[in-house]
């Protein structure tokens, strides 16, 4: 692995540690996932770009678990006939969402804000 | 909370699972199954980065990195038993002995009373102002009634007196130890009768005979039948209704032997002269409980006044009476063995802090062994931290192994001490290692291996790797620092055995003059018992016949030399103070002096050996209806008589029996001091009536006897059973005994201090040897390279004998200035030793040099005889 490569990535999986925990969270919207499907989730609606290893999810999730957000049970799939540690979102999981969410917005807003000052007022008319 | 390994498991599978299902993903996609492997593999990342982080999520990662080092730790011990069980071993010397001490401390000083709310519990008595300092006097039942009714500070006021009852049993008249108490007794104590109802003062009313048994005498008289609440027994020919049966383990007082059965006070208000209206009639003790937010200093402020009334009120019995002593009943009853039992523990706690130099300096020399290793950790990236935590860690692996080890030997010691130890000191048969203790112990433990382990921790720690790795591959000396603290460690080693060898040889030299204190009578073939003709059934006269008759009898056995009687016995803890006036120096009433009673048959000072200095004995003249007559001892007449010759003056002791009503006596003789109270209390004044002239109490009978006096015990049962089957026989013992039991305090103390210093000894001379040992080994090149340069074997043998003979004097020095600083703490318990007593002094000195020269020669010699050739090679 080339040392650039390696750099890049690792911007990568900065950019990823703060916003990780929302997407876990807003995956689990749709319903209860297990490690692998949310991986797969995430990888696939960023068309590739977040492209992590699903390694990195584990110890997310786990922190997750560990502040009650998301809860976890063994359940076996519907299509494949074993067991996966399914997470699903707890209320308070549902809260910090729309906590992290209205972060996020107001960050990306300011960074817009400062990035294309014209767009935005070009919005405005 | 999950468990951190079942979480692992969890985690396990759960990767397990999902990279499966990645792989059959890849698989499904028409990818060869090797292939798939390998994909997922990559697409998931490094199992091992993902487990230990997600692990640092749970926060378990400082918890197992101590169980890393604990793992380490006993690795590393187990694989050298040659350090380490000795170590343990000297550590379990050091915590046994003071968990065991500690033990002791613990259920006489620190356990409380076994009441409900027991801190409230007061101990109260009257102050006698007449005597200076303080000097507490037993209240009679007037002044306590009074007491009882006044008071606006005590939730209740109880009284209690000794008694004793006969009762029948089988037979056989056995006597029993009872007390006589007020109705509110169990009341104020706060414990409630297990069967049965409580004594109430309605139970006080004259006439009434109650009864409360104790669970023991409950179980071993009446085989524990819940009938007998109820039932009556017959005590002292009177009938008692059994009103109940206190809990298992209630006692009150604690006294030895323990009281069996308590009645109520209604027993004292029979007779002409009942006992609960003779005001000046002082027998009794009180137990308070203090209202909820009063102070002990606001009770006695509140008796007090009550007391002062009634000392104006009554001024012939009260006048000395004016005020009130409150303290806690728990340090009342602790408070003679407080100071004994501080020196104690305080002396083990020296022993400890011994052991920890002494274990200290072994894992220095030990750590110096392995300079190495630690230079090479540090030098691969150890920091400094870890290789200090390891240290500690070690260090406190050992001193917890010392720890569990020494609890068993803690066990062995307690049962060891208690079969040894006198029986005075109140609730020590409850010390036993209890949750309180093992508690002591951990912490104890924990401390001891932080202390010992810190200093050498510390030093080794800092030893700069580069330096420490060249010294490892060829010692010619190891740093000077660690080698000054070695040297600390053993002097400060010798300092505490000599503080503790100096204690304990001025109490030996203590006890050595409390034996040979001349007790004023002969304590040899004497053999002495008490009979108990009841009061109630007869009379004055045929009382006094009952003893004349009994001693005939016993004078006429064979191996009998002369028999009498005689009260109070010396060293047997009863005694009585009468007030009395002198003919011809006439005082106010309640100004009268008043000293020891005693009461004595014919030939009870020849038979007890009590020299006779003036006059005569009491003979068949001073009976029953001869001239009222007494006798007084030596320090009486010094104090009353100074430079006169009292006999034929008169006294007039506030004594009298009913048939004489207080006469004026005749002093007929002048008799030496006795030891009464002791044989380290002041010789007292003290005046004899004759027996027969005041039949009050059931005297002791003294039997001088030809040869062994226990060999008469049954011969003296069977002659008072002949004469009346219905009288107990009781307190038979010798008087050797009693005097041996008067020093069983200062002989346990001193053969327990004697234990500490031998063991100290031991180890401060291990200590010493030890870093000789270890200074031979380490500077043998030193030693080759100066012989083989021409030092002669004397020099070597000079060299280190000197250094071992520098340390011992250090230590001997450091523990003779702070003995000689903190001998306030020891000169309570002296007895006519004083703390700075020079022979103690230097003579323990001597002996410690005298030890430490031997411990020194061994390794001195072996230095002197190496081979210098082969010193050289081998290093």
């Amino acid at each position: 692995m080339s040392s650039i490569k390696k750099k890049d990535q690792q911007q990568r999986a900065n950019l990823l540690q703060g916003t990780l925990d929302m997407l876990i969270l807003r995956t689990l919207l749709y319903g209860p996932a297990h490690g692998h499907e949310i991986g797969k989730h995430i990888q696939r609606t960023t068309n590739d770009f977040l492209q992590m290893q699903h390694g990195s999810l584990y110890p997310a999730l786990h922190r997750l678990e560990k502040r009650g957000w998301v809860s976890a049970k063994w359940e076996t799939a519907p299509d494949r006939n074993r067991e996966f540690k399914y997470y699903r979102l707890t209320d308070q999981g549902r809260k910090q969402l729309t906590v992290e969410e209205s972060q996020w917005k107001q960050m990306a807003e300011a960074v817009a804000r400062v990035m294309w000052p014209a767009a935005e007022e070009s919005q405005e008319i | 909370m999950r468990w951190p390994w079942k979480r692992d498991a969890d985690l396990e599978r759960e990767l397990q699972s999902d990279l499966e299902l990645e792989e059959e993903e890849q698989r499904e996609r028409g990818v060869s199954a090797e292939e798939a492997r390998y994909a997922a593999r990559r697409a998931f990342g490094n199992p091992t980065v993902i487990r230990e982080q997600t692990h640092e999520v749970w926060g378990w990662v400082p918890v197992e990195r101590l169980l890393q080092d604990l793992r380490y730790a006993a690795r590393r011990l187990w694989r050298s038993p040659a350090f380490a069980i000795p170590v343990v071993l000297i550590l379990a010397i050091g915590i046994g002995t003071t968990t065991a001490v500690f033990s002791l401390v613990s259920a006489v000083l620190l356990h409380p009373l076994p009441f409900p709310h027991s801190s409230r519990l007061m101990w109260i008595s009257q102050q006698d102002h007449s005597l200076p300092g303080l000097a507490p006097e037993a209240l009679s039942y007037p002044d306590y009634f009074d007491w009882r009714a006044h008071n606006h500070t005590l939730a209740g006021l109880a009284s209690y007196a000794d008694s004793t009852l006969t009762m029948k049993t089988h037979g056989e008249a056995r006597r029993l130890d009872a007390e006589t108490v007020s109705g509110n007794f169990f009341d104020v104590l706060g414990v409630a009768p297990l069967l049965g109802r409580d004594f109430g003062l309605g139970d006080e009313t004259p006439g009434r005979h109650v009864a409360m048994l104790s669970y023991a005498f409950w179980q071993s008289q009446f085989g524990s039948a819940r009938s007998i609440v109820g039932q009556s027994i017959t005590m002292n020919g009177h009938a008692y209704t059994v009103a109940g049966v206190m809990p298992k383990g209630f006692q009150f007082p604690f006294e030895n032997p323990a009281p069996v059965l308590w009645t109520s006070l209604a027993d004292d208000a029979t007779g002409d002269h009942p006992a609960t209206q003779q005001r000046g009639f002082d027998e009794l003790s009180l137990v308070g409980r203090l209202r909820p937010g009063v102070t002990a200093a606001q009770a006695g402020a509140d008796l007090s006044v009550i007391a002062g009334n009634l000392a104006r009120a009554y001024p012939d019995t009260n006048k000395q009476y004016s005020s009130a002593i409150v303290e806690p009943e728990l340090e009342h009853m602790t408070g003679d063995t407080r100071p004994a039992l501080r020196v104690l523990f305080g002396a083990v706690c020296l022993v400890l802090l011994l052991v920890c130099a002494n274990v200290a300096g072994l894992l220095l020399a030990r750590g110096s062994r392995r300079s190495t290793e630690f230079a090479l950790r540090a030098a691969i990236g150890a920091s400094r931290t870890a290789i200090l935590r390891g240290l500690l860690i070690e260090s406190v692996l050992l001193s917890l192994g010392g720890g569990a080890a020494g609890i068993a030997l803690a066990f062995g010691l307690i049962r060891a001490m208690l079969t040894l130890m006198p029986v005075e000191i109140p609730r020590m048969q409850g010390a036993s290692v209890d949750s309180a203790v093992l508690l002591f112990v951990l912490v104890v433990s924990l401390i001891t291996g932080l202390v010992f382990g810190a200093l050498p921790a510390w030093r080794l720690s800092r030893s700069a790797p580069a330096r420490a790795m060249g010294e490892g591959s060829r010692t010619v000396s190891s740093g000077r620092a660690q080698h000054r603290l070695h040297n600390g460690l053993v002097v400060a080693q010798n300092a505490i055995c000599m503080v503790l060898l100096i204690g304990s040889g001025l109490l030996m030299q203590s006890l050595v003059r409390i034996l040979s204190v001349d007790p004023g009578f002969d304590a040899r073939r004497l053999l002495t018992c008490r009979a108990g003709v009841s009061f109630d059934q007869v009379g004055h006269d045929q009382h006094y016949l009952f003893y004349q008759r009994l001693l005939e009898r016993i004078a006429a056995l064979p191996g009998v030399r002369s028999a009498s009687a005689g009260w109070p016995l010396p060293m047997s803890d009863t005694s009585a103070s009468i007030s009395f006036s002198i003919q011809g120096r006439p005082v106010a009433p309640g100004d009268q002096p008043s000293e020891a009673l005693g009461l004595a048959m014919p030939g009870y000072f020849q038979t007890m050996g009590i020299p006779l200095l003036a006059g005569r004995t009491f003979g068949a003249e001073d009976g029953v209806k001869g001239q009222p007559t007494v006798i007084i001892n030596e320090a009486f007449a010094k104090k009353y008589f100074p430079g006169t010759n009292p006999i034929g003056q008169h006294m007039q002791p506030g004594l009298g029996d009913g048939a004489f009503d207080h006469p004026m006596r005749e002093i007929v003789g002048v008799v030496g001091n006795i030891k009464g109270k002791g044989l380290t209390a002041e010789a007292a004044p003290q005046f004899y009536v004759p027996y027969a002239q005041a039949v009050i109490t059931n005297p002791y009978v003294v039997v001088r006897t030809s040869g062994d006096p226990l060999a008469l015990q049954s011969a003296i049962r069977s002659a008072v059973h002949r004469l009346d089957a219905g009288v107990p026989v009781y307190e038979v013992a010798t008087m050797e005994d009693y005097l041996s039991k008067s020093a069983a305090q200062p002989r346990f103390q001193a053969f327990l201090l004697g234990c500490f210093a031998a063991i100290a000894l031991v180890l401060a001379t291990l200590g010493l040897y030890g870093l000789l040992s270890y200074m031979v080994a380490q500077r043998t090149l030193e030693i080759g390279v100066r012989m083989a340069l021409g030092a002669g074997r004397s020099d070597v043998l000079r060299m280190i004998a000197r250094r071992g003979l520098l340390l011992t004097l250090a230590g001997a020095g450091l523990g003779l200035a702070i003995s000689v600083l903190s001998m306030k703490v020891i000169s309570g318990m002296l007895f006519q030793v004083r703390a700075t007593d020079p022979v103690t002094l230097v003579g323990t000195a001597v002996l410690l040099c005298v030890v430490g020269g031997a411990a020194s020669s061994v390794p001195a010699w072996r230095a002197a005889s190496l081979d210098p050739m082969r010193a050289l090679h081998e290093q």
